[in-house]
């Protein structure tokens, strides 16, 4: 692949990103975690709190029809929940949207 | 790749003999000729018959190809200053006499003496051509037709002759393309309904030459739930994970924390300095940070009664 070290980071990250959010690294996390049974869960960290992310959940639920929600975390500040794995559909929605750029997505899990 | 460079040039000669007057065809020409004269200068006996052979073959309209290739040849490989100057002669004077052959479909008595003009010319080269050689290149003298360096090399011929060099002075790389990076996949089974055993993480671990506790956090901050590894040295994991989820987990591990970036070999070490990971490799010596494993922001899942009870 090409160099990591120059493609995680972006130097605009922070012109982007509001000044609140001092731990993230400019990257948007998409996680997923498994609850109980085969049920998953997908969040979404490090999105900008100049956004409403209310909106965008809701956006998001219709979309995918699934169920979701705002967590509010005194570390990573606002973070998108969505039931079950949205992984791929909430990546290609933000990049979209124009909301986050691709380079800036770091999508875990397995 | 191997496949092609063997395939390719049995499709080009097919071609070459099919069709006559394409550039292919005279280019096969070229080459006969000048590997037939070229044998001449080690056999003096052997030429003869081999000449008549050749012009039979090459009868007619073909000679007149003959040289115009060998014009081309002379316009675009002026690698040599003295083979300029000795050829032309030479050719100034076949012309006439190639003609005649071609409107009478005369005799092979003709050509031979012309082509004899022409190996003598290209013996007095070959003969200048080796002292080069010899000061050159001395990996020359064991690919005999390279040194009469006068005919037009083949693509084909060339990359392969490259590659036998390649191979001929390392032959490390030519283990090495196979050993990539091998490893046993991870054996993963599940506890009850709940947990999974990674059992051979410990092994794993050895193979990749980390710190088991550096895999533990990356493959826990991955798959975001909790886990151990327990006495039998066997990774017991929080939900229910496939083989192929914890693979494609390592893989990225591997990608990041084991092979190298710059150079992907796999012979690298992690250290810690200060608070950043570094990786660096022992084969081309490159060193770059790596991303800190960091589980981020981890949803509250289960037990939100008990925690409601807590907080309350
Ligand atoms: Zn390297």
């Amino acid at each position: 692949m090409s160099i990591q070290n120059l493609n995680t980071f972006d130097p605009f990250a922070d012109a982007i990103k509001s000044s609140e959010d001092d731990v993230q690294d400019g990257l948007v996390h998409v996680r997923i975690q498994q609850r109980n049974g085969r049920k998953t869960l997908t969040t979404v960290q490090g999105l900008s709190s100049e956004y409403d992310l209310k909106k965008i959940v809701r956006a998001c639920k219709k979309e995918f029809a699934c169920n979701g929600t705002v967590v509010e975390h005194p570390e990573y500040g606002e973070v998108l929940q969505l039931q079950g794995d949205q992984r791929e559909n909430i990546c290609q929605w933000l990049t979209k949207s124009g909301l986050v750029k691709p380079e800036q997505l770091k999508v875990h899990g397995f | 790749m191997d496949d092609d460079m063997i395939f390719d040039p049995s499709l080009k000669k097919k071609k070459k003999k099919k069709t006559g007057f394409d550039i292919d065809s005279t280019l096969a020409g070229e080459q006969n000729e000048t590997t037939s004269i070229e044998a001449p200068a080690e056999s003096g006996d052997v030429d003869v018959p081999e000449d008549d052979n050749l012009d039979l073959d090459n009868f007619g309209k073909k000679k007149k190809k003959k040289k115009k290739t060998f014009f081309n040849l002379e316009e675009i490989e002026s690698a040599l200053p003295e083979t300029k100057d000795e050829k032309p002669p030479a050719e100034e004077a076949e012309p006439h006499g190639e003609k005649v052959i071609d409107d009478l479909d005369l005799d092979i008595d003709f050509s031979k003496t012309k082509k004899k003009k022409k190996k003598k010319n290209i013996d007095e080269l070959v003969i200048e051509d080796d002292v080069k050689g010899d000061d050159q290149e001395k990996e020359d003298d064991m690919h005999g037709d390279w040194v009469g360096g006068d005919r037009d090399y083949t693509y084909d011929e060339l990359l392969e002759r490259v590659f036998d060099i390649m191979r001929e002075k390392n032959p490390s790389m030519v283990s090495g393309k196979k050993q990539k990076f091998i490893m046993r996949p991870p054996q993963v089974v599940r506890i009850g309904t709940k947990k999974t055993s990674f059992a051979n993480f410990t092994e794993i671990c050895k193979t990749l030459h980390r710190q088991p506790k550096h895999l533990l956090d990356f493959l826990l901050a991955e798959l975001g739930t909790s886990g151990s590894v327990d006495g039998n040295s066997q990774l017991i994991i929080k939900g229910r994970f496939q083989q192929k989820q914890i693979e494609n987990v390592l893989r990225r591990y591997i990608k990041e924390y084991v092979t190298c970036h710059t150079c992907r070999s796999p012979d690298t070490i992690l250290q810690k300095d200060t608070r950043l990971f570094f990786l660096q490799c022992e084969t081309c010596g490159s060193r770059c940070s790596v991303a800190s494993i960091k589980s981020g922001f981890q949803a509250v899942t289960g037990k939100r009664a008990a925690m409601r009870a807590k907080t309350a």
